[in-house]
């Protein structure tokens, strides 16, 4: 506490008194409607009456107990009614800040602040500010970056160069994601647990469809419903989308890169350019086939996979790669032709992929029983969807160094291409399998204290591995194991 | 690339074999239970005894043979380098000047045998050298020589 003299406590918004007992009313509805039932059940509302009250007490509590002040060495952080809790983070361990405001903070004008040291925060660990006025936010970002990132009063004042924006185009990358599809399956998994198909059961709209679907029949009625879900989870997927990456604008100010996106929830991330150490291009098979790609950031200090390191959503590769390069300033990295793995390499992929149908071509001969003739078409669509994937995952596969630059790209259904930065790889393995030995090829794999911490270059052959490692990291080129010979 | 030329201890081999004689040791008392107490299906005992004793020489006798033909390791003023594995082998090698902390660390049987492993994390997760079945001695003075390189370095290690 005397680590920071003179700094006051701060409350956060006033008009937190609003949202904090929604939010606890939300949060204890399950109860709410027990004690509901439960006073219809005995004709006396008061308990739900009071437990209404508590409910709401608590959430205004809570903004009387949360408090927080910026010191001039760390952050802290107050909460909690009955269990106290202080949270102090040194300020110098600040990697970003990112804000988050869902549609009621909206409403009210708040933000929610977030403040990442980069270390795996669990979610009471984390460091939030939920929420403060939106107008205070640019101020209080630019303090607490104030000495992690030592910026220009100008620079912030003025906005900088826009690397990306958000195209109505990038749209048609999203029907092909399965975020619709899962927004169904949950959907009706909580309708079944509300009830909902116990009240459909034995009802007229029942009744109605079933009569509906006898008179289709079997097939017919399994190809319309399939034909439904598609197209509505297509939608859900293309609406989710433009909600969550609409009006997306990734800026760069000097050393610090600004992304902000969503049209109802607005999200803001802050990175601090000095620990980027490379990039990766993702493209899933579905959008590499549209000319695609997605790209996430490799940081030091932010996680590597998932929302926290993505930089664009879905959109065209040339946008992405021209955003890459110039992150980077390495165009060779992100588009410069790769060294190719080889004939092992290119074998191994066939063999994987063959080996399923292979298998299943030999339990079809072995089982006693006549085969009918669609079993065999069925493997042989499947041996081709298999040939086609080996196919692509060994043209995937290639890796190239220099410049300061590690390359490696591999995959087919999720294919990445890596592009990281020498001097951040603190580490080399080369593995081997006992397949790998003996068909002459090894897994390189570059440690890195940035993003997902491990990138690999898959079987490179196995002469060639260590000189991938020293051409990257001097160090390993000088020490005493390297052989001179070549 | 050459290949670290340092032996784990001499014991190392015995040390394996013991751990990994315990929990089959376990699964067969556990068989001799199941036949005296179970009158029916004597074949299913004999594949059971059949497995347990292959599975057993394999990795009682066969597997820390192996890993100590495999495991090496090597310090010099720049980098640690390890080799290590079976099946599956791995050469790995860290800078030291990245180097965060180095740690010891001896189980019931290492300490009874006077083992010892070494750890040497870096800022990676992915990175970390892990030296295993030392002698105390030579563990130590690992120890002290990755210490005192370490300590030289002052950046921020990523």
């Amino acid at each position: 506490m005397t680590s920071s003299p003179g700094a006051e406590w701060s409350r956060l918004s006033p008009r937190m008194l609003l949202v904090h007992p929604v939010h606890e009313v939300l949060r204890q509805i399950p109860v709410i409607v027990g004690t509901l039932v439960l006073g219809s059940a005995t004709g006396n509302p008061t308990i739900a009456i009071v437990v209404l009250v508590v409910t709401v007490a608590f959430g205004v509590a809570r903004w009387f107990t949360t408090s927080y002040r910026i010191g001039p060495g760390d952050i802290q952080l107050r909460t909690g009614l009955l269990q106290r809790k202080v949270l102090s983070l040194p300020r110098n361990r600040i990697r970003s800040v990112s804000t988050d405001s869902r549609l009621l903070h909206r409403l009210l004008g708040l933000t929610v602040l977030r403040v990442s040291t980069g270390q795996e925060a669990k979610r009471e660990g984390a460091f939030a500010l939920d929420a403060v006025e939106a107008a205070e936010v640019p101020r209080l970002r630019a303090v607490l970056l104030a000495d992690s990132l030592t910026p220009d009063t100008e620079e912030f004042a003025t906005p900088g160069r826009v690397l990306a924006r958000w195209q109505l185009s990038w749209l048609r990358y999203s029907p092909l994601s399965f975020t619709g599809l899962a927004m169904i399956v949950a959907a009706v998994g909580l309708a079944y647990q509300g009830g909902i198909a116990a009240a459909l059961q034995d009802s007229g709209i029942e009744q109605s469809g079933a009569a509906f679907a006898d008179r289709l029949g079997v097939a017919t009625t399994v190809i319309a419903a399939a034909v439904v879900v598609l197209v509505a989870s297509s939608l859900l997927s293309v609406l989710q989308s433009l909600l969550s990456y609409g009006n997306l604008e990734l800026r760069r100010d000097a050393e610090v890169l600004h992304l902000k996106h969503g049209l109802l929830r607005v999200r803001e991330h802050t990175f601090d350019m000095r620990r980027l150490r490379g990039g990766t291009l993702r493209e899933p098979l579905l959008v590499r086939l549209f000319g695609g790609a997605r790209l996430d950031a490799v940081m030091t200090g932010v996680d590597g996979a998932g929302e926290a390191s993505m930089l664009l959503p879905p959109c065209q590769k040339s946008t992405a790669e021209t955003v890459l390069a110039d992150l980077i300033v390495q165009p060779d990295a992100v588009r410069g032709p790769l060294r190719r793995h080889g004939p092992a390499a290119t074998r191994r992929r066939w063999t994987r992929a063959l080996a399923l149908p292979a298998v299943a071509a030999v339990v079809l001969l072995a089982v006693p029983l006549p085969t009918p003739t669609w079993a065999w078409v069925v493997l042989a669509l499947f041996t081709v969807c298999c040939a086609l994937l080996a196919l692509d995952r060994s043209r995937s596969l290639g890796h190239r160094v220099g410049d300061g630059w590690l390359v490696a790209r591999t995959g087919s259904v999720q294919r990445t291409r890596d592009c990281i930065a020498a001097p951040g790889i603190i580490g080399w393995t080369v593995r081997q399998t006992l397949m790998q030995r003996r068909a002459g090829v090894a897994t390189l794999i570059a440690a890195t204290a940035a993003g997902v911490k491990h990138y690999q270059v898959v079987d490179v052959p196995a002469e060639i591995a260590w000189s991938v490692a020293a051409e990257a990291s001097p160090w390993v080129a000088t020490s005493k194991w390297a052989d001179h010979s070549g | 690339m050459g290949d670290p030329t340092n032996p784990p201890s001499r014991k190392a081999p015995l040390v394996w074999a013991l751990g990994a004689a315990i929990p089959w040791a376990l699964l067969a008392v556990g068989q001799v239970v199941w036949f005296v107490i179970g009158h029916s299906r004597l074949w299913l005992n004999a594949v059971a005894a059949a497995v347990t004793v292959v599975g057993s020489l394999v990795f009682i006798v066969v597997v820390p043979l192996w890993r100590y033909r495999v495991h090496r390791w090597d310090v010099s003023s720049e980098a640690v380098y390890t080799r290590s594995g079976w099946l599956v082998q791995e050469r790995r090698i860290a800078p030291i000047s990245r180097v965060q902390t180095v740690d010891t660390e001896r189980g019931p049987l290492d300490r009874l045998f006077g083992l010892a492993n070494v750890t040497v994390t870096t800022a990676s997760s992915a990175g970390a050298v892990r030296i295993v079945a030392l002698d105390v001695d030579v563990a130590d003075r690992v120890v002290a020589q990755l210490t005192d390189i370490a300590a030289v370095g002052d950046e921020d290690a990523t």
